[in-house]
């Protein structure tokens, strides 16, 4: 991973932070005044150094971890704006990685009850009794971190 | 990982789906961890955090034991 490839991760992450969508390569490449296969060839790296994950097709962004580009059962609020996560831990990160507070809406997959939790000034206020569950071991949550 | 309501709900659900049980924490727990692990992500210097690095911020959460063990 380069320069370059990190000014092209950097773009895409503000970008998705700032409307939701994870950018095409020709928006990416457009921004930052490059060709589009510049922006698709340091998506392939990124993707490989698990500094994002495209779409199992390789078409498309997956995650911007702790963001999620699909839909997920974990919605996250923050700043007047909301996003997808990818998991429970990643719910917890947007806020953090946006150092501010954060407002959670996930589900039970046991009950399919809705649970809420909410950060307010770098702790949670709201939610700490939920439990949390990694069935995956550490070593392999990259096999496949869709499932993990 | 998900958020569950209870250890009974966990122990259902890991049941239904025919999983061995794995780790479990607080969602305290883990919004100290998001706190270390995120917190620098949209930062405009970030680079990706060595192996070594993001071992320590498990180890420094008391998450130790070979479940925990990155590689």
């Amino acid at each position: 991973m380069d320069e370059l490839d990190l000014r092209i991760r950097n773009q895409i992450y503000s970008s998705f932070v700032q409307t939701g969508n994870a950018p095409a390569p020709a928006e990416t490449a457009a921004a930052l005044r490059l060709a589009e296969n510049e922006v698709e060839a340091a998506l392939t790296r990124l993707h490989e150094a698990h500094a994002l994950v495209l779409q199992p097709d390789g078409n498309g962004i997956r995650m911007l971890n702790p963001f999620s580009a699909l839909e997920t059962p974990h919605r996250v609020e923050a700043g007047g704006r909301s996003w997808f996560a990818n998991c429970a831990w990643d719910a917890l990160g947007i806020p953090a990685a946006l150092h501010a507070d954060g407002r959670i809406e996930s589900v039970c997959p046991d009950c399919g009850e809705p649970l809420e939790l909410e950060v307010g000034d770098g702790a949670l206020t709201r939610g700490a009794h939920l439990l949390v569950h990694f069935v995956v071991p550490a070593r392999r949550w990259w096999d496949d971190i869709g499932f993990t | 990982m998900v958020f569950l309501r209870s250890e009974e709900h966990l122990e259902r659900w890991l049941a239904a789906n025919g999983w061995e049980p794995g780790a479990s924490m607080t969602a305290t727990a883990l919004h100290e961890l998001a706190r270390r692990w995120w917190w620098t992500r949209l930062e405009p210097d970030w680079r990706p955090r060595r192996p070594e690095e993001s071992q320590a911020i498990l180890d420094g959460l008391g998450l130790t034991g070979d479940f925990w063990r990155l590689g």
